[in-house]
């Protein structure tokens, strides 16, 4: 089996036109692209520079103070006494006041525009899209915070940000509110050297917890995974079309005769083809990254959970490469075999969103987008570099690992039994 | 070992072989002449177990062998008509694969390898990639990786179509080498008619999907034996003579060009002496007198009406 992974993988790299296809073409794209659309978007965040912020208050301030001392004793076993005066002093701090106060500051009033509303209607308006963005300030949350940094124990509940439609400005608005947290750290910090009451700061831990992104999802890294994963399609057609190669220069007949398992022959394709199609995304994927900084400052699991999906779409376009490699060796006209894996690869790549951004198409063709190797591999990614969050990609993983095994059945089932039809 | 009874094979309806008996002895040199289009290559695939037959029973030492094509393959070298060669791999990478699928391994493999490298004489441009050798080497190279295995039938289709003499003799030298020398069973495919002739022991002649004449060179050539076929130049010519001539029991044809003769006549008529009389009569002096000996490709022609090479 060895021997047969490498002859494939050797005349793959041989072939140095092919190489430099699946190898540098896509960076290229991935380059001019990202300046095509960089262009695009520079004037677009000009005018949306006016970010409009629906506040919903749900907390009440005028319960903070019997919040805090009744769970001071009750969870924390503090004494009644000891914990009214901690709590009195811990309630001037007035969290909520403060982070209204800054998106009212000079500095952050020139691009952001609060509106005070209810959940509902601000959750219609962000839906219209005549806000773009809202937070919630969830009941008890004054309590909660300030328990929380009192006994340094991780806080309950927090603050919700949630936004429509990504852009750079919204998420700049939660780096701030981010940025606002640890202020009121800072806060209580001071407050411990002057005050002397004992009280312990400590960093929040998740103080905001976001529905919408974590994470930028950009154009670069867009296309950047999106042009790895159409040119892996490209690998499978070109390893389908050396098979071609091998059966009309009747090398196949010799493996044949060699009394040597013709399904070894099909395997060997399968391995090989997930080694090649690894090593090409991974390079695209990683040189693009270091020419453009498209991943800035993710984690190492970050860059696993990557090298995860993209053995995983390997291992779902191997099973493809097995489709086509029992439909060569049934097809009496190499040529037209390979003119139907083209085509293929082209539907594939247009409807998974390999050649020009998904969301362009309408909503059905979409939808059928997704059903495509690729363009579930997109999506996965999509999701995993917004939210680095497994269970968000759990689901989809399945899919792709379905594909696979449906993908390797049609092509052990279209295998012809004796290795070549007659 | 090796035999064929009643052999066909229609494709589409067209009948490309038919009823073809064919027997291969242990340790024999046996030849598979024919134009092309004859149904070699269709009776090699058969033989070697490519392709099924239409009907007819191929047999390895009794045992069916289109029900266990492994009897064949296990024993058989096959050298097909294509280069069935990987051109982006060298001569080296392509045997050490074409060695593996036959499951050597390690030591064994590098030994096989470099045999069948030296025995071909390819060593020297063993690391080239194949693309970027001649067409003689190309052969040399699809003969080598047949013989890793080391097999005890070698079969050849037509290895030496369209390379220089050198190769050509290379090739011939390596196959008697391998059936005089290793005891080597071979089937020799060719349209060459002075190949087949070297090297083989005993010969099929093939036309049309049919084998037309079966045996040895010297039994092919008794199928002539009956004529004799003289050439004789003469200083001047005149009709009565030609007439005379014609009249001389035993001949059956002759053609008239300028000076010279072309006799066919049935052995044993003594036509020499009855023309020296005839010419002695006529006084026209005998320039040139000249006998032919009968070729495989006369042969050929006289089953046929078609020269091999059409
Ligand atoms: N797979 C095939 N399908 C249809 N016709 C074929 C096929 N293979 C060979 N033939 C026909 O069979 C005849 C004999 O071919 P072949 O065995 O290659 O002859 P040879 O090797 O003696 O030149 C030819 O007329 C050829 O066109
Ligand atoms: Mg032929």
């Amino acid at each position: 089996m060895r021997s047969f992974i490498k002859k494939d993988l050797l005349i793959f790299l041989r072939d140095w036109k092919e190489l430099l296809t699946v190898l540098l073409l896509p960076i290229v794209l991935v380059v001019v692209l990202n300046f095509a659309f960089a262009g695009l978007f520079d004037s677009d965040d000009e005018v949306t520079m006016d970010l409009q912020l629906a506040v919903v208050n749900q907390d009440n301030e005028s319960e903070v103070l019997g919040q805090l001392k009744e769970r001071l004793v009750r969870d924390a076993a503090f004494e009644e006494q000891e914990a009214k005066m901690v709590a009195e002093a811990a309630e001037e701090i007035k969290p909520v006041q403060l982070l209204l106060d800054y998106l009212e500051s000079d500095d952050v009033k020139e691009w952001v525009t609060v509106h005070h509303l209810e959940e509902k209607a601000a959750a219609e308006k962000v839906n219209e899209g005549d806000l773009d963005s809202m937070l919630i300030i969830p009941q008890g949350y004054t309590a909660d915070s300030l328990y929380a940094n009192i006994t340094g124990e991780p806080p309950t509940s927090s603050l919700i940000y949630k936004i429509e439609e990504e852009t750079t400005t919204s998420s700049a608005l939660q780096q701030f509110i981010q940025g606002f947290i640890e202020q009121l750290n800072y806060q209580f910090a001071i407050q411990e050297v002057t005050d002397g009451t004992g009280i312990e700061a400590a960093l929040p831990k998740g103080g905001l917890e976001d529905i919408g992104t974590a994470y930028d999802f950009n154009m670069t890294q867009y296309f950047t995974i999106a042009l790895g994963a159409l040119f892996a399609l490209f690998v499978v057609a070109t390893v389908a079309m050396k098979t071609g190669v091998e059966i009309r220069d009747h090398i196949f007949n010799r493996i044949l005769l060699a009394n040597s398992h013709p399904i070894r022959f099909l395997i060997g394709k399968m391995a090989a083809a997930v080694c090649l199609i690894v090593l090409q995304i991974l390079f695209v994927l990683l040189v693009s990254h270091f020419l453009m900084g498209v991943f800035p400052d993710r984690s190492f699991v970050f860059w696993v959970g990557i090298l995860l999906m993209v053995v995983l779409l390997a291992f779902v376009l191997s099973g493809l490469a097995a489709i086509y490699t029992a439909v060569l060796l049934r097809m009496t006209s190499v040529d037209a075999a390979n003119g139907i894996f083209m085509l293929a690869t082209l539907l594939f790549g247009t409807l998974g969103g390999g050649f020009f951004p998904i969301y362009m198409l309408p909503d059905w063709l979409q939808q059928i987008g997704t059903w495509t190797p690729n363009g579930l591999f997109l999506a996965i990614l999509t999701e995993w570099i917004q939210f680095e969050d497994p269970s968000t990609i759990v689901q989809t993983s399945l899919y792709m690992i379905g594909f696979f095994f449906l993908f390797t059945f049609i092509g052990l089932a279209l295998f012809p039994k004796r290795g070549k039809a007659q | 070992m090796l035999e064929t009874i009643n052999l066909s094979k229609s494709f589409k309806g067209k009948k490309v072989v038919q009823d073809l008996n064919l027997y291969l002895a242990d340790g024999e040199s046996v030849g598979l002449l024919g134009p092309n289009g004859a149904g070699k290559s269709t009776t090699i695939s058969m033989i070697s177990t490519l392709i099924k037959p239409t009907s007819g029973r191929i047999t390895m030492n009794g045992v069916n062998a289109i029900d266990k094509p492994g009897e064949i393959r296990s024993v058989s070298g096959v050298v097909p008509q294509e280069l069935a060669l990987y051109q982006e791999l060298s001569a080296y990478e392509n045997l050490k694969f074409f060695g593996s699928i036959y499951k050597l391994r390690g030591k064994e493999l590098a030994k096989a390898i470099q045999q069948a490298l030296e025995f071909v004489g390819l060593d020297d441009r063993k690391k080239d990639l194949v693309r970027t050798y001649s067409g003689g080497m190309k052969r040399r190279l699809n003969i080598a990786a047949a013989l890793l295995h080391r097999p005890q039938i070698l079969i050849l289709d037509e290895p030496t179509v369209g390379i220089d003499p050198q190769s050509r003799n290379h090739i011939l030298e390596a196959v008697r080498t391998l059936n005089q020398q290793d005891g080597t069973t071979i089937l020799y495919t060719s349209h060459y008619m002075e190949e087949v002739e070297q090297l083989c022991d005993r010969l099929y002649i093939m036309d049309h999907g049919k084998v037309i004449a079966a045996g040895t060179k010297e039994e092919l050539l008794r199928i002539l034996s009956t004529e004799d076929k003289i050439k004789v130049e003469v200083n001047k010519l005149d009709e009565a003579f030609v007439e005379q001539v014609k009249t001389i029991e035993g001949v059956h044809k002759i053609e008239v060009t300028e000076l010279q003769l072309k006799i066919i006549a049935a052995k044993g008529s003594s036509l020499i002496s009855k023309l020296v009389h005839l010419t002695e009569k006529h006084h026209i002096q005998l320039l040139n007198f000249q006998t032919e000996t009968p070729s495989l490709e006369d042969v050929f022609l006289h089953l046929t009406g078609r020269t091999l090479r059409d």
